[in-house]
């Protein structure tokens, strides 16, 4: 199948690529099925493009690479919801901010999104702590 | 919308098994203890709505920036 996008051309997908997001996302909450594929030309990024709305696709990334050590714990109702058996299973990724200024780019360590990658199944998480902010920013200055 | 006036230490049920109860009430800020199941998530809604802007922001590609993370 084709997904005719705005921003990321077109793009072949097959119906056991569709990743569902039973409870939408915040702020696309009737936007239910979603494909996920790398950016093209910076494959750090991915792109988690809706089925249904041709202008919605967030850009993504590996929350890892900005904080090696970042972690939170899946509640247990949505390890039953997203179907986890093991934690091989589960991708997890966050929203990114771009701007034209690199330090100001930002990225959401507070709301990950979980994928089930075997069951195509996902979920943005809120985790409610103080530990981790929605704007962190992407690259840590004192690394560079 | 329904509006209930409630006092410190009154409580509500919402539905079966959601309790409601005002712990504290000080200058202007209540405290309030809920007793749900685990399942109901419960989330300061100004958190949520935080986060509903911050992926509108993700939405908007920029390929002059996505550019520059090249280099």
């Amino acid at each position: 199948m084709e997904l005719v996008t705005k921003y990321h051309g077109v793009r072949e997908y097959n119906d056991e690529d569709v990743i569902v997001f039973k409870k939408g996302l915040p702020g696309f909450e009737e936007l239910k099925n979603y494909i996920i594929f790398p950016l093209e030309n910076n494959e750090v990024f991915s792109i988690l493009h809706s089925i249904e709305a041709k202008e919605v696709g967030l850009i993504l990334v590996s929350p890892f690479s900005t904080l090696a050590d970042y972690e939170f714990k899946i509640p247990d109702n949505d390890i039953k919801e997203l179907q986890i058996a093991k934690p091989e299973e589960v991708l997890v990724l966050t929203t990114v901010t771009l701007s034209s200024n690199i330090e100001n780019m930002t990225t959401n360590l507070k709301a990950p999104i979980i994928i089930n990658i075997k069951q195509k199944l996902g979920e943005q998480l809120i985790l409610d702590t103080e530990k981790y902010k929605i704007k962190q920013p992407l690259f840590n200055k004192s690394n560079n | 919308m329904l509006v209930i006036g409630r006092k410190k230490g009154e409580s509500l049920l919402i539905g079966d098994d959601v309790e409601i109860t005002i712990v504290k009430i000080e200058n202007g800020s209540v405290k309030i203890a809920i007793n749900a199941p685990r399942e109901i998530s419960i989330l300061r809604s100004e958190l949520y709505k935080e986060v509903t802007e911050e992926n509108q922001r993700a939405m908007v590609f920029d390929a002059s920036a996505i550019e520059k993370l090249k280099k």
